[in-house]
């Protein structure tokens, strides 16, 4: 009876640790499906707003590009007081997403830093409007 | 993964932890007692703090980190306990030292951030070097050097009026103060390094005046292995520092160039010190040398080898058997005891902490991060490899710890600063 006993036990341990190693590779598969590093090239860009107000929460961009603003008349509505009626438009060129800052009172930044002519972003890369911060996808 | 999803392993970890204990207690024929309990304790304190310090300071951090540490940690614990209950008690309280220095690192870069650390990279170089030799004081000394199985890579602490004596392994900090160095220095220079000199055949040589630094890196590591006799550190660092220049300036070259300085190196080792050519002669044929230099190793196979496919389980082996099991054998205990079942699970272990290692260093959109999280991630890939290679009889054994799972403070230590400071770069991505 105790050798069977103890072979159970054995098993039974044997099989935790690989349900915990599974755990986590479960964890890192559904981490690197939401990665936007991971996914293939050529898929179409989009434009995720990470915080504040806005109408939507994602939008595809589109290759005439969006105007963010504060603005009914912006295609990217954000109600961030610190944004300007119409403050950078991000779209298309050549096949890079660019941002322009659209003379606004706080400046766009890309990635932290301010931007004044029209910057080229890949995935990964985060935009700055007014207290609204977008992440390119 | 959410960090609701990272709390749990934590705990899962942790119940690991203790069941193995109580696994342990259950074939010594004890009943259960306090060492469960204080088990858990000690890794849902332990890891659960480190959980609690990133929630508040670097709340990007990538949640995969901890709970992989956090398992190594587990299963090595388990047979630490297993060998000698006096060490398990021991590294319970490394542990949370380890933990809370882990967790001091990420307050003291919670404003700054990673970035700071370039400002100091050569006052880091300087305490990181001077930890290196720090082994090298004489005997007499109120802190002073020691000797242990013919490496001097231990530091000694009597402390005044007691008889205690506080030791602790300088080389494991240094490590990593070296490579944040390194990380900051290549940030720099990087592009510079990569420029192609001269061709020779399908060779690119870099200019001759960016080569410095791959000869006094061979230097230190040379220093190293001559003075304090420390074969397994001397060639982490070596390691390190070639892999990290490979990472910055994508150029075979500095691989082709270390390989051959190394292999000079070990041959000249090899022909001028005798304890270097007994590893060497006991690593190509063990078995001649069962009875001294060789020893270890044909241990260290034969518990292997009896562990078979699911091992003899827990507390029915004798790794008792291998000289240094809980520390630099801790990879045979555990095949003995768990089987290849076990180890394989180990080395899973190991192939996710450095696939979301280096998952951190490729997001990072900063050239010094970038470098940092690579270099962090190849010191615990190579130590683990080095040593476990040492102990398969890939490569002569030479004396390192296994990264979270052998037994020692100053390496749990080590590696938790690490953690954090990967835990610190991914959360700045999220930025």
């Amino acid at each position: 009876m105790p050798a069977l006993f103890f072979n159970i036990i054995k098993i039974l341990f044997l099989l935790l640790l690989f349900l915990f190693l599974w755990q986590i590779a479960r964890a890192i598969r559904s981490h690197v499906g939401s990665n936007p590093g991971a996914r293939a090239e050529g898929t179409a860009a989009e434009l995720v707003i990470l915080t504040g107000e806005s109408d939507t929460d994602r939008v595809r961009i589109r290759p005439q590009g969006h105007v963010i603003g504060r603005s009914s008349d912006a295609d990217i509505r954000i109600s961030d007081p610190y944004s300007s009626e119409f403050h950078a438009r991000v779209g298309m060129q050549d096949g890079h997403v660019v941002v322009h800052d659209l003379g606004s009172t706080n400046g766009t930044y890309v990635n932290g830093r301010r931007v004044t002519s029209p910057t080229s972003v890949t995935r990964g890369d985060t935009v700055q409007i007014g207290k609204t911060i977008l992440e390119v996808r | 993964m959410t960090r609701r999803a990272e709390a749990g392993l934590i705990v899962a970890a942790a119940l690991l932890a203790s069941i193995g204990v109580a696994i342990v207690e259950f074939t010594n024929g004890d009943w259960l007692d306090a060492q469960v309990a204080l088990t858990f304790l000690a890794f849902a304190g332990s890891f659960g703090g480190i959980h609690l310090a990133t929630v508040r300071w670097a709340p990007g951090a990538s949640s995969l980190l901890v709970p992989i540490a956090a398992f190594l940690t587990a299963v090595g614990f388990i047979e630490i306990y297993r060998l000698d209950s006096h060490l398990a008690a021991l590294q319970r309280w490394s542990l949370l030292v380890a933990a809370a220095v882990g967790a001091l690192i990420l307050w003291l870069l919670r404003n700054a951030g990673v970035a700071v650390l370039r400002r100091y990279r050569y006052v880091l170089l300087a305490i990181g070097i001077g930890f290196l030799l720090l082994p090298l004081l004489p005997d007499s000394w109120l802190i002073h050097g020691a000797t242990v199985n013919g490496s001097r890579l231990w530091v000694r602490v009597d402390v005044p009026a007691t008889s205690r004596v506080l030791s602790f392994q300088p080389g494991e900090v240094a490590k990593v103060l070296i490579t944040i160095f390194l990380a900051s220095y290549l940030a720099e220079r990087a592009e510079a390094m990569a420029l192609v000199g001269r061709k020779l055949g399908p060779l690119k040589i870099p200019e001759p005046r960016h080569l410095g630094p791959v000869f006094v890196a061979a230097g230190v590591a040379f220093l190293v292995l001559i003075y304090q006799r420390d074969l397994g550190a001397s060639l982490l660092l070596f390691g390190v520092f070639v892999a990290m220049l490979y990472v910055a300036t994508g150029r075979s070259f500095y691989v082709i160039a270390g390989a051959f300085l190394a292999l000079v190196a070990g041959f000249v080792a090899y022909s001028s010190f005798a304890h270097v050519q007994r590893r060497i002669d006991a690593w190509l044929d063990p078995f001649a040398y069962y009875q001294d230099a060789g020893y270890q190793t044909v241990q260290g196979l034969f518990a292997m080898g009896s562990g078979a496919l699911t091992g003899s389980g827990i507390g029915l082996g004798r790794p008792d058997l291998i000289p240094a099991a809980p520390t630099d054998f801790i990879f045979a205990a555990i095949a003995e005891e768990m089987g290849l079942a076990g180890s394989l699970a180990v080395l899973a272990g190991f192939g996710l902490l450095l696939a979301v290692g280096f998952g951190i260093a490729l997001r990072s959109r900063d050239r010094f991060r970038k470098y940092l999280a690579s270099g962090l991630t190849i010191v615990l890939g190579l130590q683990a490899f080095i040593i476990l290679a040492g102990v398969l009889r890939v490569l002569p054994i030479t004396g390192l710890t296994l990264p979270f799972m052998s037994y020692g403070g100053s390496s749990l230590v080590a590696n938790m600063v690490i953690i954090a400071l990967l835990l610190r770069v991914s959360h700045e991505e999220r930025l």
